[in-house]
């Protein structure tokens, strides 16, 4: 229901035209970007140190790769972070804990990142997440006349229990073949819960299915301020400039000093299935 | 009952004073109205040659003047009519009503003689104009639909956001600084299909008047304007109907008398037919809207006259038959004018003003529909006491009540993941008690004075939630609820409005002029993006939002040339605001329970130079306009609390609008207007997060400038020379809106494009950035064909 600008846009697209223009904009100082993740499974877990870049420059952003990263949480465990520890090509920039730990719900977890001679903090609690009682295959009849991608017009529905005497935030990632689906990094599911009666049943989630292909539906537990994150950051990448929509802004984030990005911690509900007629 | 015992008392205050002031005095009084269809006239000068004073007719076409007996000759004059000049002999009082015949079409330009006063020099108000609805219907018009509001667009001191919208800044005031009144009624939205069309529908106007500044005392409410539009009463005399037949919508209207110069009634409807094509294209989006209106006016005697008026209009949009969405404004005014005596005038309106939206989703797991609201009903006394040719004296008593429903969300399907849910609903009662005096000092100084006493209270019955820190919209911590009942005092703001505007003449050609005004809002609305939209919401002011105040002084100089076909003025205006609504960055204001932890306020400041010429009469007539201003604001907790560009604020601002009549079979129109850039927020630079999201990083708020917008429009029109000798009269208005097709930046965003590689995948090493521009209309003609019978 956010996403109401989109309607607007909608109608003045029926009469404008668009066109690509070059500005004029001035050189930014860098600032550190932090995007960290500690869930209730048992793994590793990571975490991304990086900067930003000017608003024309190309590719990937730089990453840093001599920050000390650490975890801990309420109960007085500490977890050590090391730099790229399989030295994989992919993965400069990012930590991983020393030794696989799992969350526990319940209990606050803080990110400790020094960098470039700066200390960043972050604060994040686990909060327990609803479970997903089924999911459910069905074939939608529209897209099967005049589908997208050949084939893909399985969709899922989603059941679920909205407890009503919390407040609750959820963020939901699918997956389709092992590929995380958001629209090429346009777009991100999440919902809290105004106006959300006790049940959640049938619920289509926006991605289709070819037969045989494997889907992956996660449902992550935030907080007020990882709810907050996500919608900011969705206001922020789909932005239209400020017409309609607010001005843009940075994203609120539980990070000090001024870093950039989002230390979550999240409880984690995760279904596979592979789409059979 | 308050408002009566007051009125009387005041009533019984003037007519004592009455014995004392009118001795030897008598009056002549009247109406003066337009011979043809028997509406009433608005701004007629009343000049008495022989003393060398007048007065104009007021709002209702009403005048009154108290002269020593004696026999005078009074001359009626007014733009677009005939001057008229009448002898009287004055020995009691009298009352004289006059039907003014209009102008016959000067193909040549003529001299006019008998032309005693020029309201643009001797008038005492400033920072105001009219806006002549003959003229609008032969401006080139976007799809051909002549709107009052995109004209007011060009006036000097006045901003648009850009074309396709019906918002306007006023002196560095935010949209929702205007009052927008329909036969005194307020409208919340004016926009249609988000502002490609305003709510007025030119057919059924009379007169429209912006005051930007100098606003009289019987206005408030809002910071910046006050755009006051009166629909036509009917024609008293003949039936008569008009039809118009446009690329987008068509209007029909008819307008008669009930009872022959007693009573008349009009009713006007407009309505857009794009859904129609749309649907012959087997479009499943649709969308459509609709204007309704409706006059009665009845003429008891000439001592009391009664209107009802009546306006509806909606927009309502369907995309696809799974998602709708509608929104529109109904008002409903009932006046009565009586004539206590002949220099005692009384307006009695009750007025009722309803703006509300409504969206729906009909899918079988996410429906629901979101409706949200807003009510108000007012009574309202205003007195003009004509005490004698030097003082006129108003006052009154208006009193408002609002009802303000934000939003209730409800499932309109079985099994639907939503459950009833509403906002809270929030009240507010708005006294104010105002008195005003045009007094006329000397030959060259008058002034008008007066002040307003804005006593506002947020009401219950409603729940007041108490926070922590009402600033803090990250962690809210509600600490406590409060109950309040029905009409129970939460929240009380007591303001004193001075006002005050002088003219002095320097010689009968030109003036110098001053006013300082402060007004007060206490109804705000809440929108954090440039331009308004139709779901927003309003709220009162309350704990914690308090009233916007607004001061402004404004200096003038006014010149007419060449017998007063030409009139000039050039205005210096400094506007300081304190209070202004804002909200916090990110902040989210759809349907938020904890709304007001996203207010922020603060302040702002606006200055500036206007200009303009114009010419009324003859066969070219038309405006320039000149604006050079600048606009900040200065909001703790917004843009890390430091000073920024409104969105509104240009520095240049150019405006012509002209038309000509070539004979009585071609008329030509033409509209050009230029506009230094906007102020929009860029980002500076860009960062990564998550699997592939790339975000902007923001650093300060409307820190770049859009290129300049101008845009060149024309029109004709043609009056076919058969139409002579027929009852039914036909034209074509032809027009071409952005005549050399200029690609003006509607809007501007930014984008992260990932291109693909050889093997289509993500090639996140080569993504970059970069700004796209929305630019709406290219050149785009457009026919009306107009009947009236």
């Amino acid at each position: 229901m956010k996403r109401i600008s989109y309607f607007i846009l909608l109608l003045v697209a029926i009469a404008s035209c668009e066109e690509t223009v070059l500005l004029d904009i001035d050189q930014t100082p860098v600032r550190i970007v932090i995007d960290g993740l500690v869930t209730n499974e048992s793994k590793q877990h990571a975490v991304k140190v990086s900067r930003t870049v000017d608003f024309y420059q190309q590719g990937l952003t730089p990453r840093v790769e001599d920050a000390v990263v650490s975890v801990s949480d309420n109960e007085g465990n500490v977890f050590n972070y090391v730099h790229n520890p399989n030295n994989h090509p992919d993965s400069v920039g990012f930590y991983l804990s020393e030794f696989p730990f799992a969350g526990e719900v319940g209990r606050i977890y803080t990110l400790n990142v020094q960098a470039d001679g700066q200390t960043y903090t972050a604060l994040d609690s686990m909060f327990r997440v609803t479970s997903v009682d089924s999911l459910e295959i069905t074939i939608n009849e529209d897209e099967r006349m005049d589908p997208e991608d050949e084939d893909r017009f399985y969709e899922i529905l989603y059941y679920a229990e909205e407890p009503q005497d919390t407040k609750d935030f959820y963020l939901f990632q699918f997956f389709r073949n092992g590929e995380l689906e958001n629209e090429e990094g346009e777009q991100i599911y999440f919902a809290d819960d105004r106006a959300l009666g006790d049940r959640i049943d049938a619920l289509p989630i926006p991605v289709f299915y070819a037969l045989g292909d494997t889907a992956v539906v996660e449902t992550f537990s935030l907080t007020r301020n990882g709810f907050l994150f996500y919608n900011d950051l969705f206001n922020n990448i789909n932005n239209d400039g400020g017409m309609f929509s607010p001005p843009p802004a940075n994203p609120r984030t539980n990070l000090t000093n001024g870093a950039l990005g989002f230390f979550q911690v999240s409880a984690i509900n995760r279904l596979t299935l592979v789409i059979e007629e | 009952m308050r408002i009566k015992s007051l009125f009387f008392s005041l009533l019984l205050l003037f007519s004592m004073a009455e014995v004392v002031l009118a001795q030897g005095n008598v009056t002549l009084n009247g109406y003066v109205k337009d011979i043809e269809n028997g509406e009433e006239l608005i701004g007629v000068t009343v000049y008495v040659n022989e003393l060398k004073t007048g007065t104009i007719t007021n709002v209702y076409g009403f005048y009154s003047l108290t002269l020593p007996a004696g026999s005078y000759n009074i001359t009626f004059s007014y733009i677009g009519y005939q001057t008229t000049v009448k002898t009287v002999d004055l020995t009691a009082n009298q009352s004289l009503n006059l039907e003014l015949p209009p102008e016959v079409v000067r193909m040549d330009e003529v001299v006019i003689n008998e032309k005693p006063l020029d309201a643009n020099v001797t008038e005492v108000k400033m920072s105001r104009n009219e806006l002549n609805v003959k003229q609008i219907k032969k401006l080139p018009a976007l799809f051909g639909e002549p709107d009052i509001i995109k004209t007011i667009q060009l006036l000097p001191g006045v901003i648009s956001a850009g074309e396709g919208t019906s918002s306007f800044f006023v002196r560095g005031g935010s949209a929702d600084q205007n009052l927008i009144l329909i036969d005194e009624a307020p409208i919340y939205d004016p926009s249609h299909l988000f502002g490609l069309f305003s709510v007025f529908n030119a057919d059924v106007i009379k007169d429209a008047e912006l005051y930007k500044g100098g606003i009289p005392s019987r206005f408030g409410g809002r910071l910046s304007s006050i755009l006051d539009v009166r629909t036509k009463d009917g024609n008293n005399k003949k039936l008569q109907g008009s039809a118009g037949i446009g690329l987008l919508a068509s209007r029909v209207s008819l307008e008669g008398p009930i009872k022959k110069d007693k009573s008349s009634f009009i009713v006007s409807a407009r309505r857009s037919y794009v859904d129609l094509f749309l649907r012959a294209a087997n479009q499943d989006n649709l969308v459509h809207f609709y204007d309704l209106n409706a006059k009665i006016n009845w003429r008891a005697n000439n001592k009391n006259r009664f209107f009802v008026a009546a306006y509806s209009g909606r927009d309502v949009l369907d995309f696809d038959d799974l998602f709708g969405f509608d929104w529109g404004n109904t008002t409903f005014t009932f006046r009565w004018n009586h004539l206590f005596n002949d220099r005692l005038f009384s307006n009695t309106s009750l007025i009722a003003s309803r703006f509300d939206y409504g969206l729906d989703s009909e899918d079988e797991v996410q429906g629901f529909e979101w409706t949200s609201n807003l009510e108000e009903v007012s009574l309202k006394e205003d007195i003009t006491y004509f005490i004698n040719p030097r003082n006129e004296l108003d006052f009154g008593y208006h009193v408002t009540w609002r009802r303000f429903s934000p939003g209730r969300i409800a499932p309109t399907v079985e099994g639907s993941i939503f459950q009833e849910t509403e906002l809270e609903r929030t009240f507010a009662l708005d006294h104010a008690l105002y008195v005003g005096n045009q007094q006329r000092v000397n030959d060259r100084l008058s002034l008008k004075y007066g002040v307003r006493l804005s006593i506002f209270q947020n009401v219950g019955k409603s729940d007041l939630i108490i926070y922590e820190d009402p600033q803090d919209n990250i962690n809210i911590v509600r600490t406590d609820t409060i109950s309040f009942g029905a009409f129970e005092n939460i929240k009380t703001y007591v303001n004193l409005e001075p006002r005050l505007s002088a003219r002095y003449l320097l010689n009968p050609s030109s003036s110098l002029k001053f006013s300082y005004n402060r007004m007060v809002q206490n109804t705000h609305l809440i929108s954090s993006g440039t331009v308004p939209v139709p779901f927003n919401t309003w709220q009162p002011s309350s704990p914690y939002l308090e009233p916007q105040i607004a001061d402004q002084i404004a200096f003038g100089y006014f010149r007419n040339f060449k017998e007063n076909q030409y009139e000039f003025s050039a205005e210096v205006y400094y506007k300081d605001m304190d209070n202004i609504t804002d909200f916090a960055d990110n902040a989210d204001i759809f349907f938020n329970q904890d709304l007001p932890t996203e207010f922020r306020q603060g302040t702002s400041e606006s200055y500036g130079l206007e200009m303009m010429l114009e010419k009324k009469e003859g066969a070219f007539t038309g405006f320039a306009s000149y604006t050079l201003s600048r606009t900040e604001r200065t909001v703790p907790g917004v843009n890390l609390s430091e000073t920024f560009l409104a969105n509104y604020d240009r520095r240049h601002s150019f405006n012509v609008v002209a038309t000509y009549e070539h004979n009585d079979k071609w008329s030509f129109g033409s509209n050009f207007t230029y506009s230094s850039g906007r102020p929009i927020t860029i980002p500076a630079g860009r960062y990564e997060f998550g699997e592939n999201y790339n975000a902007d990083l923001i650093t300060v708020r409307n820190g770049f400038k859009l290129p300049a917008y101008h845009r060149l429009d024309l029109s004709a029109t043609l009056t076919p020379r058969k139409n002579a000798n027929r009852n039914w009269k036909t034209s074509w208005v032809f027009s071409v809106y952005n005549a050399y097709s200029r690609k003006n930046a509607f809007s501007l965003f930014t984008e992260t494009v990932v291109p693909e590689d050889s093997e289509g995948n993500p090639d996140l090493g080569n993504v970059s950035n970069r700004a796209r521009m929305i630019y709406l209309f290219p050149i785009l003609p457009s026919v009306t064909y107009n009947v009236k019978f």
